[in-house]
């Protein structure tokens, strides 16, 4: 096995390109609807081109992305990218605490370094337009129900990661590809009503530079996807262990 | 069942292992064997190396294709 050093490198780099990419194509989506007018108040630009479609583009960067990092990382460090997950496995005792802790933080750090580049890539608009594609919770939805749905997207999300990777019986190859799909779905569903981050880590990179960068500030709004995704994640581990596994 | 390789020599030997990858029967002589890692787990657990490898029995020709192959 490669060394706890090496595998948080691994987790950093896989945040990292979910981060560019996944939210990287938010913000470009807002970038590119600048100056069209949204066609009423539950849309703030990503819709304005295409509708649900928008959201459907959005998923398939986040999915093709994830399935890429999970089959080129997944053997070195299991290519978590995201601390729910790694929390949901430490949970039901099937990852140790200390390595729980040094990949949050990596996917942390890979999260931020993500969210750095894709500035670096992009320029400024997409701190100022596109806020780096940070989520929040779309006018007319409260905190409770932002926190509902990312732990039930979430829930979904980590269900499928304990029915086609975890579990033995498992086909072998097509974990990737289906928790990729899996993230596309769930995004193009939830992301007009929470941003659908379902990972504290692809949110806290876009809040921290816009944050330094002087882009929106949101971070009123990270508990949502703190308390979110860790609870769906951790209910989905115990829920499969309970219920599927026998 | 026979050496494959010693009949085409014209010598007659009797096979103690097949080619993994071709199946050919070959005698102490002309059986080579290569000693393969195995790795254990994968997403989302960090592949691990297990501590013993896996011999494999290959004829000449299969393993002068695979040791080119590297």
């Amino acid at each position: 096995m490669a060394s706890l050093s090496a595998r948080c490198v691994a987790e950093g780099v896989g945040t990292l390109l979910l981060v560019y990419f996944g939210a990287g194509a938010a913000a470009i989506t807002l970038m590119i609807a600048k100056g069209s007018a949204p066609p009423n108040s539950f849309n703030i630009g990503i819709g304005t081109l295409g509708g649900l479609g928008d959201w459907f583009a959005i998923g398939m960067a986040f999915a093709i992305i994830i399935a890429a990092v999970i089959y080129s990382l997944g053997r070195v460090s299991g290519a978590h990218i995201n601390p729910a997950v790694t929390i949901a496995l430490w949970a039901t005792k099937r990852f140790p605490a200390n390595e729980m802790v040094a990949y949050v933080f990596a996917q942390l750090i890979g999260a931020a370094l993500g969210s750095t580049l894709f500035v670096l890539s992009a320029g400024m608009n997409a701190v100022t337009i596109g806020g780096l594609g940070a989520t929040a919770p779309f006018p007319g939805i409260g905190y409770g129900q932002a926190i509902l749905v990312e732990a039930i997207g979430t829930f979904v999300l980590m269900l499928v990661i304990m029915g086609v990777a975890v579990d033995n019986r498992a086909p072998p190859g097509f974990a990737g590809l289906i928790i990729g799909l899996a993230v596309g779905g769930i995004i193009t569903t939830i992301g007009n009503i929470s941003g659908s981050s379902l990972n504290t880590a692809r949110t806290f990179g876009p809040y921290l530079i816009d944050t330094i960068l002087g882009g929106p500030n949101l971070w009123i709004y990270f508990p949502v996807y703190i308390i979110g995704p860790i609870a769906g994640a951790v209910i989905a581990a115990f829920f499969y262990d309970k219920v599927c596994s026998a | 069942m026979k050496c494959y390789v010693c009949a085409k020599e014209g010598v007659d030997s009797d096979a103690v292992a097949a080619c993994v990858v071709c199946g050919m029967g070959t005698c102490m002589k002309h059986t080579i064997r290569k000693e393969i890692d195995v790795w254990e787990g994968g997403y989302p657990f960090p592949s691990k190396k297990l501590p013993k490898r896996m011999p494999r029995m290959l004829c000449p020709d299969c393993s002068s294709a695979f040791t080119e192959a590297k």
